[in-house]
């Protein structure tokens, strides 16, 4: 097993509405990360996986708030941390993010070289001018990016050019985690493919050491991440790795997710997902019970009643590992319902 | 509709506005039916009498006396003494009554005016003083005298017979009227104008006009503009640049100026209130042009009205039917706005001299024109330009609340 | 090099705009008054003279009107005639003020406007905009108080400012003088005196026109600064740990780009207002000017005092417009496409 760079436990965050309701959006999230793994969490919008992404960075601003949970980077708990503690000595260094609108991530008005060297001197203020060029220029163009953005301003850019100039942005301090939140979502299908390749560079090159890579699309997680994560109303539903996740769903809503689909090439949508009949829970009050149960085909009256478990059951394909899943059936009673459709 | 109307109410900013607009439309229909009178006539005979209620003096002598035992002598003095008075009794005391300045507080009468009756002599010797101003001691100290005597004032009535002065009653200082006994009372809450004119009711039906000039020119401004922006955000290509041209054009060369050229030009005779508000919306059409332009564009292209054309409907209707809808909202907030603008509009210009010229109403600009004319300002009379300068802000305050109201639901991202 | 010819290209075609607009302004302002039923000459002549009993004014007046006019030649020479005396600052006689040529009574009112406007306006934009951003940032009690107090006041015309001032701290408190830009005894000199009373006779008309002025621009960046505030840029930034200090330097800058383009689209506006709170203070500027020539049917004056007033807000908007090409990158690249 390798050096955990991330570990989260029973982590709870809630949305204050502008009447003032909580959402209870992450309701209880554990995951680990490994040196050099990436995990890839996919739900429908509005299953609570951007708030994730957000809470997962340890700083929290109105309207999202902490309730309780530990996140543990590289065996350093930062959620006792004091907010300004976690700005100055994690973000950017220990855990970096790419938002999911990178088209707006970027300030107009600046140019991509002074936003660079405001990066770089809230955690390294003696670093002179001349070496943080040379230092992006340098990543630039491991990146594949040409060294005139630097000089240019954020309209000045194409779209696919923006995100990957936000990806190589975020990336420039080598941080340990990386949450990327639908980074390739609002492209075209050839700038998907380079934002794909590119952030597999990061992990490849070691500019990265881990990856939270976000998406509404289970299938572009194939070939992209080692794990996979599915996510609904505000917590797991499954975990396991992207070959058992794609072609052996357990939870009736990844299988949902999944369809019928066969895998496309990596990284491209071509398929489009089935759409599962009926719309999530409200998570201002949560049900008991399973939360997918009155979406489920197979739901039994007890489902709905019921707290439902997470049960972890042995990985066939990677030794030594669990798979996890939320639902009441067993692994054979699954595999026999879904045989007999 | 019925949803967008209740979202509109819900709004805290929208219907404060309207709450303060309708507050002030009432008023100006209401009051009129209650005080009838002519709102220019000319009651006062001078200038700016104060607010307060004017009770006959004839029938208050005449009409039921009662005798209160109240001390009435420092309340008159306060009164019959002005503070220049004072200042100058301070002055004298200090100079030449060896009275030290720490001693004398002009607030406190009494003290005053006994400081005074021991130190005050008219034959001290008073170093430096002018003439004249040493007689106005001497007069300023007869008249505290006449004060200070509480004598009975007699009443007398010339005898149409021999033309000798009879007594008829006298009166004591400690007798007083009850002003309900008094037939003949007028009460003026907002004091009177130069022109001896009840302000409170010119005022409100000042406000009645203004707000008339103010819709005319935001119904003139809002057609125009709706026409132009509807024609060149939906026709586009030659007759969208000349257009754009000519309002871009207008924007820049302020409206103010035309405004001032063309209503000089039109000449005093012809100068109607109507005829004002329609050169103000001729002149304040830009915005609304603008908004409705870059809004149609952006619906030209939409499925909606894209089917509509292939469905062979004519122009009218497709602009009827598929883009006024989806622009109301915006040709609704840039009217209310157009209404606040052409009530400061007239206000500015009547202060210029260039307001509707008429005799038969006032207009909220006019009143100011009249009190700055008649230095209301310099001589104190707040109450002749304070209540308009608050009247207008209050009309604007509550329109511009509701456009911002309707802003922030027509527009969520502006939302706070 | 490609940028500098983007540069020239947008400033050449934005001067050029202002020609055309100044030469149309230049025609409404000749064309308009002439525009109107009846003879204009006549009519203007003879509500000039009215208030003259001078024999040789009048006959003066009427002469220089028959030449400046060119009665009986065709429109466009006429115009050429106007124009040309115009461009020379060659604007007639005064009616009122006999036998002060417009020219001179111009010369001698635009010094105090402008000296008072551009500073009130710059000093009000700039307050205005700082309190505006301030208000979105801090929120809470300070906004909640600040708002509706802008929001009031900016809808109080000039004039009313003007005169609200007036009352309180002229005539209550009589810690500035009322009327006037110095005292009426004095003549225009360089000594402490002269100028000590110059800057007492300032402060009102100056603090009229900013007040105003803030109190529309800070509403305007408040609602700037809340969208900023919200936008992607500002929270990605303190997700790679910028500090807020440099964050709100982002926000007020971006929020303030679209406050100078409103300030060039508001300026005629705000100028106007400007001209009629001159007025309550006597103040002897353009906009008195304007007035004495609207009470004394002094059409040369008023024509001149328009035509001065139109030329300095399109000198104020080119300014603008240029700065705001030199500020805003966006500009830039809408060049380079």
């Amino acid at each position: 097993m390798g050096k955990v760079m991330l570990e989260v436990k029973n982590l709870k965050t809630k949305y204050v509405t502008r009447l003032r309701e909580d959402v209870y959006a992450v309701d209880g999230v554990s995951l680990k990360i490994e040196e050099g793994k990436s995990l890839g969490v996919a739900g429908e919008s509005g299953c609570g996986k951007s708030t994730l992404a957000l809470s997962l960075m340890g700083y929290y601003f109105p309207p999202l708030h902490y309730i309780s949970g530990d996140i543990i980077v590289d065996g350093n708990n930062i959620s006792g941390m004091k907010p300004d503690d976690v700005r100055r000595k994690v973000l950017g260094t220990e855990i970096a993010y790419i938002p999911q609108a990178a088209m707006n991530a970027l300030n107009p008005t600046q140019k991509i070289i002074r936003f660079i060297e405001d990066v770089i001197h809230v955690h390294d203020p003696k670093m002179t001018k001349k070496d943080i060029y040379d230092l992006a220029k340098e990543r630039f163009a491991i990146l594949g990016l040409p060294e005139e953005v630097l000089q240019k301003h954020a309209v000045e850019l194409s779209g696919g050019m923006k995100q990957r100039t936000v990806i190589a942005i975020s990336t420039i301090l080598s941080p340990k985690v990386l949450i990327a939140d639908e980074p390739s979502s609002a492209l075209d299908v050839t700038s998907q493919k380079m934002v794909i390749k590119m952030m597999r560079d990061l992990m490849d090159k070691g500019f990265i050491r881990s990856m939270i890579f976000i998406t509404h699309e289970l299938p572009l997680l194939y070939n992209v991440t080692d794990d996979i994560m599915v996510m609904y109303a505000g917590q797991i539903v499954e975990h396991g790795t992207a070959k058992e996740m794609v072609f052996d769903p357990l939870h009736p809503y990844t299988k949902g997710l999944m369809g019928s689909i066969i895998v496309p090439e990596e990284g491209v949508r071509e398929n489009k997902l089935v759409a599962i009949p009926g719309t999530p829970p409200n998570l201002k009050h949560p049900p008991k019970g399973c939360r997918f149960a009155d979406r489920c085909k197979y739901a039994a009256p007890t489902c709905m009643s019921m707290e439902i478990p997470n049960l972890e059951v042995p990985s066939q394909e990677n030794e030594g590992y669990n798979r996890e899943y939320r639902c009441l059936m067993s692994v054979r009673k699954i595999r026999e319902v879904y045989e007999n459709e | 509709m019925k949803n967008t109307l209740r979202q509109v109410f819900h709004s805290p900013k929208f219907v404060i506005g309207f709450s303060i607009f309708a507050l002030i439309l009432l008023t100006v229909i209401i009051y009129p039916l209650v005080v009838i009178a002519d709102p220019l006539e000319m009651v006062g005979n001078g200038n700016f009498f104060k607010p307060g209620t004017y009770v006959s003096v004839k029938d208050a002598v005449e009409g039921t006396h009662y005798t209160l035992n109240i001390d009435v002598q420092s309340g008159s003095l306060d009164n019959k003494i002005s503070a220049d008075d004072k200042n100058d009794m301070k002055d004298w005391l200090v100079k030449y009554g060896g009275v030290a300045e720490a001693d004398v507080d002009v607030n406190d009468v009494e003290s005053l005016i006994s400081l005074w009756e021991t130190h005050y002599s008219p034959d001290a010797e008073q170093k430096g003083i002018l003439a004249s101003k040493k007689k106005y001691y001497v007069r300023l100290n007869n008249n505290l005298k006449g004060i200070l005597e509480d004598n009975d004032l007699i009443i007398a009535r010339e005898n149409s017979e021999t033309g000798e002065l009879e007594q008829a009653s006298t009166i004591a200082s400690k007798e007083f009227v009850n002003t309900k006994d008094v037939a003949n009372r007028r009460t003026f809450i907002l004091g009177t104008d130069n022109f001896g004119r009840d302000v409170l009711t010119e005022l409100l039906d000042a406000t009645k006009t203004s707000l008339r000039v103010g819709l005319i020119a935001g119904v003139v401004a809002t057609l125009i503009g709706l026409f132009l922006g509807l024609l060149s955000g939906y026709l586009g290509g030659l007759v969208d640049n000349i257009i754009t041209f000519v309002t871009n054009l207008f924007t820049v060369i302020p409206s103010f100026i035309l405004l001032i050229l063309i209503s000089y030009s039109v000449g005093q005779a012809a100068r109607g209130v109507n005829l004002v508000a329609t050169i103000i919306g001729l002149t304040s059409w830009t915005w609304t042009t603008r908004s409705v332009r870059s809004q149609v564009i952006s619906l030209r292209n939409r499925d909606h009205v894209n089917l509509s054309k292939l469905s062979g409907h004519s122009m009218m209707r497709i602009v009827l039917t598929d883009i006024l809808p989806y622009i109301a909202s915006y040709v609704v907030m840039a009217f209310i706005l157009q209404i606040s603008s052409g009530i400061l509009a007239e206000a500015q210009l009547s202060m210029l001299g260039l307001g509707p010229s008429t005799s038969t109403t006032a207009t909220l600009g006019l009143m100011m024109n009249w009190a700055n004319l008649y230095a209301a300002p310099l001589n104190g009379s707040w109450w002749a330009y304070f209540p308009v300068v608050i009247m207008i802000a209050l009309i604007s305050f509550s329109l511009n609340l509701m456009n911002t109201g309707l802003d922030q639901i027509f527009n969520p991202q502006l939302r706070d | 090099m490609n940028l500098l010819k983007g540069y020239k290209k947008y400033y050449g075609q934005k001067i050029i705009w202002y020609l055309i607009t100044l030469f149309f302004a230049i025609v409404l302002n000749f064309v308009l008054p002439r525009l109107m039923p009846g003879d204009p000459v006549a009519g203007i002549a003879a509500g000039a003279v009215s208030g003259m009993t001078d024999a040789t004014a009048i006959q003066k007046v009427y002469e220089e009107y028959a030449e400046k006019f060119g009665v009986n030649k065709p429109m466009i020479v006429q115009f050429g005639m106007w124009a040309g005396n115009a461009l020379k600052g060659d604007f007639g006689v005064s009616f009122s003020q006999y036998p002060r040529t417009v020219g001179n009574i111009i010369s001698s009112s635009i010094g105090w406007t402008l000296a008072l406007q551009l500073p009130a306006i710059i000093v009000g934009w700039l307050l205005g905009n700082i309190l505006g951003a301030v208000a979105a940032y801090i929120k809470g009690a300070f906004d909640k108080v600040l708002l509706p107090v802008f929001m009031f006041i900016s809808n109080v015309p000039a004039f009313g400012m003007a005169i609200i001032l007036l009352t309180v701290f002229g005539i209550n408190l009589k810690w500035f003088p009322t009327s006037g830009a110095y005292g009426f005894d004095l003549i225009p000199n360089f000594s402490w005196g002269f100028i000590s009373s110059v800057i007492s006779h300032y402060q009102m008309p100056f603090w009229s026109i900013v007040l105003i002025t803030i109190g529309g621009q800070a509403i305007g960046m408040r609602s700037m600064s809340i969208y900023e505030l919200n936008a992607d840029y500002v929270k990605y930034s303190r997700f790679l740990g910028i500090k807020d200090r440099k964050i709100v330097g982002y926000v007020f800058r971006n929020a303030m780009l679209p406050q100078i383009t409103g300030l060039a689209m508001s300026l005629g506006t705000m100028m106007g207002g400007a001209l009629v709170a001159e007025i309550i203070f006597s103040y002897p500027g353009i906009g008195t000017a304007m007035m004495t020539a609207v009470r004394g049917q002094d059409y040369p004056l008023l024509s001149a005092c328009t035509l001065i007033i139109t030329i300095m807000v399109l000198l104020a908007n080119l300014l603008v417009e240029i700065l705001y090409g030199v500020i805003d990158p966006r500009v830039k690249a809408a060049q380079q496409d």
